[in-house]
């Protein structure tokens, strides 16, 4: 039946490449939605998942690590003084603006650290030393920075915050969910440009503990002990900021709807020609039924069209997606295809073709061998 | 000894709102194995109807029909396709043939879906293509062949099962004389030589000669019923 169905679909030729062509634009579009909704979380939390730590105190009711307000910097030595904290570092993350070389300002996230811990700094560097940081006015750009400020190298002079720093280092991977270019310096400096802070604060500390001690009870006895700030293991904290994102911005509802939009479209588009292309051989498929042939074996001709549509316009949509994959990387932003992404969507494809054949079952089901005798 | 198709006051009234129309009233026909046979009458005059029961598509409002047997009429709906399966094969005045299947396709697919596959259906396909004169054009797809070429495939579908019942609508409807005529000569051989019984639904009184038996409707009544001379 999957050969008679294949025939059929080349036969009609201009019919299949409508559907095909269909398929792919719906199975694209659910793909570059969920690749890009993934990718937009994955970079949420990018800096939090790449953070060594294990809990992450935040001030009060801070709902992500993007807006998170300072708080009093002696809740460091206090955390340091719970007796399962092995390690703890402070971190500045802020809003700042850089002033663009041919004129005009950029809004920029400042994450100021320690260099010499290197916790909440860089993971990976193209270009540079993360310790040079310590020895003054340096800062590090990622390297997804440069589309928005412009082509910068390391010993280039940059006005931050109305003070000049020194580019001393290029990282890679630091790409913001807010499209907001990141910049890397020591924790102190950081302090100093963003005037908000304050001395005497911070934004986060994060703590490691000491090992064969319990994260969930140390998590506890945190909470207990500080007071005016917000305690999280670092899963909960990249957890929570994912969430604020995708779920109380509505970004992602906004994705959600887009899929299923594509989901339906595609059910439409190949609903709509396989419907067609069943009416088409009407008669044919009742004379198949007039000599004795079972509904069923006429639905696995009608079902197998839907899959090679299916299977077809996925393999296509796949490598369109791929080479969005790349085009996303050229322009900056992050589009996640994992192999449970992929499997994720041929399920849905096989469902939205397998769905909309239903259409042509109903019809088949209902045919009257009788219509063969009218001509 | 059970006949091919035996009918008793095979009746079928449709109703279309408060207006009952008797299609067929009380036809008794007995058909015999190895026998050709033409349903004769004008528009309307029920042959088609007639034709529908007698290959259990439609159910008869009245009376009784057995196919080899078989009560049609105390079966249910669900039991039908078995009967066609089994019994009835049908040739049908648009051919019918899938337009992306070569003529070999066709005969197998319709043997596939009488329970036919694999290399014995393969052979049937093609013993019953060379019988119709299609050797050559086996692998052609219906658009590039004649309505008389097409109308033989339709015959080589309906004859390669071994159904013992072929029930044609108008076959020749399509055809012209000379190409009608070949593709009835060819029913009627293959018909005598496998010893299977053939209905034909027509008015194409140019073909007359070729039927054992004429059977005549009007009005949904059989009239008369001529056999012809040996």
């Amino acid at each position: 039946m999957f050969y008679v169905a294949l025939r059929i679909l080349l036969y009609d030729k201009v019919r299949s490449m409508i559907t095909l062509l269909g398929v792919v634009f719906a199975v694209g579009l659910i793909f570059n939605q969920l690749g890009t909704f993934l990718g937009l979380m994955e970079t949420s939390s990018v800096i939090i998942d790449h953070t060594p730590g294990d809990i992450w105190i935040t001030s009060k009711n801070s709902k992500n690590f993007d807006f998170s307000q300072p708080f009093p910097e002696y809740m460091y030595n206090h955390v340091l003084s719970e007796t399962n904290v092995e390690s703890a570092e402070k971190l500045i993350v802020a809003w700042a603006l850089i002033k663009q070389k041919e004129g005009g300002t950029e809004q920029i996230e400042i994450v100021g650290y320690n260099p010499e811990r290197g916790v909440g700094g860089p993971w990976e560097m193209k270009q540079g030393d993360t310790k040079q940081l310590n020895n003054g006015n340096f800062a590090i750009i990622d390297e997804s920075a440069m589309k928005r400020l412009g082509n910068i190298k390391v010993g280039d002079y940059r006005d931050i915050m109305w003070r000049r720093l020194q580019i001393v280092g290029i990282s890679s991977g630091v790409k913001s969910f807010t499209t907001a270019p990141i910049v890397f310096t020591s924790y102190k400096l950081a302090q100093n440009l963003v005037g908000y802070i304050g001395p005497d604060n911070t934004v986060f500390v994060v703590a490691k503990i000491k090992q064969g001690t319990s994260l969930e009870d140390t998590v506890e006895r945190l909470k207990s002990n500080l007071k005016g700030v917000d305690v999280y293991t670092k899963a909960e904290f990249s957890y929570k900021t994912r969430r604020y994102w995708a779920i109380e911005t509505g970004v992602g509802f906004s994705f959600l709807l887009t899929i299923i939009i594509s989901f339906l479209v595609g059910m439409l588009i190949v609903g709509q020609t396989i419907y067609n292309s069943t009416m088409e051989h009407i008669k044919e498929f009742g004379t198949l039924k007039a000599i004795g042939a079972s509904n069923f074996e006429i639905y696995k001709i009608i079902f197998s069209q839907a899959i090679i549509n299916a299977l077809l316009g996925y393999v296509v949509s796949l490598v369109i997606t791929m080479l969005t994959v790349k085009l996303y990387d050229t322009i900056g932003m992050v589009m996640v295809v994992r192999w449970w992404v992929n499997l994720l969507v041929l399920a849905l494809t096989l469902i939205m073709c397998s769905t909309a054949a239903f259409v042509s079952i109903r019809r088949i089901k209902k045919i009257d061998p009788a219509i063969l005798f009218r001509g | 000894m059970a006949y091919p198709i035996e009918t008793k006051d095979l009746t079928k009234i449709y109703k279309e709102g408060r207006i009952e129309v008797t299609a067929v009233h009380e036809a008794d026909v007995t058909l015999q194995e190895g026998e050709v046979v033409g349903l004769f009458g004008p528009s309307g005059s029920g042959k088609t109807t007639l034709l529908s029961i007698l290959g259990c598509i439609l159910r008869p409002t009245a009376g009784t029909l057995s196919i080899y047997g078989n009560d049609v009429g105390s079966l249910d709906e669900g039991a039908l396709p078995a009967i066609r399966k089994k019994y009835i094969s049908f040739i049908f005045q648009g051919f019918n043939l899938f337009p992306a299947l070569t003529a070999y396709e066709n005969v197998l697919l319709g043997l596939r879906m009488k329970g036919m596959v694999g290399k014995n259906a393969e052979k049937r396909a093609t013993t019953m293509l060379n019988e119709v004169g299609l050797g050559d054009r086996m692998h052609f797809l219906p658009k590039d062949m004649s309505g008389g070429q097409r109308q033989r495939v339709a015959v080589a579908r309906a004859l390669s099962a071994d159904s013992p019942i072929i029930l044609a609508d108008e076959p020749t409807g399509n055809l012209d004389f000379a190409n009608g005529r070949k593709v009835m000569e060819i029913l009627k051989q293959l018909a005598a030589e496998q010893n299977r019984c053939v209905v034909v639904a027509t008015h194409d009184n140019r073909i007359e000669d070729i039927f054992d038996r004429t059977i005549y409707m009007e009005d949904g009544k059989i009239c008369r019923i001529k056999r012809s001379s040996p």
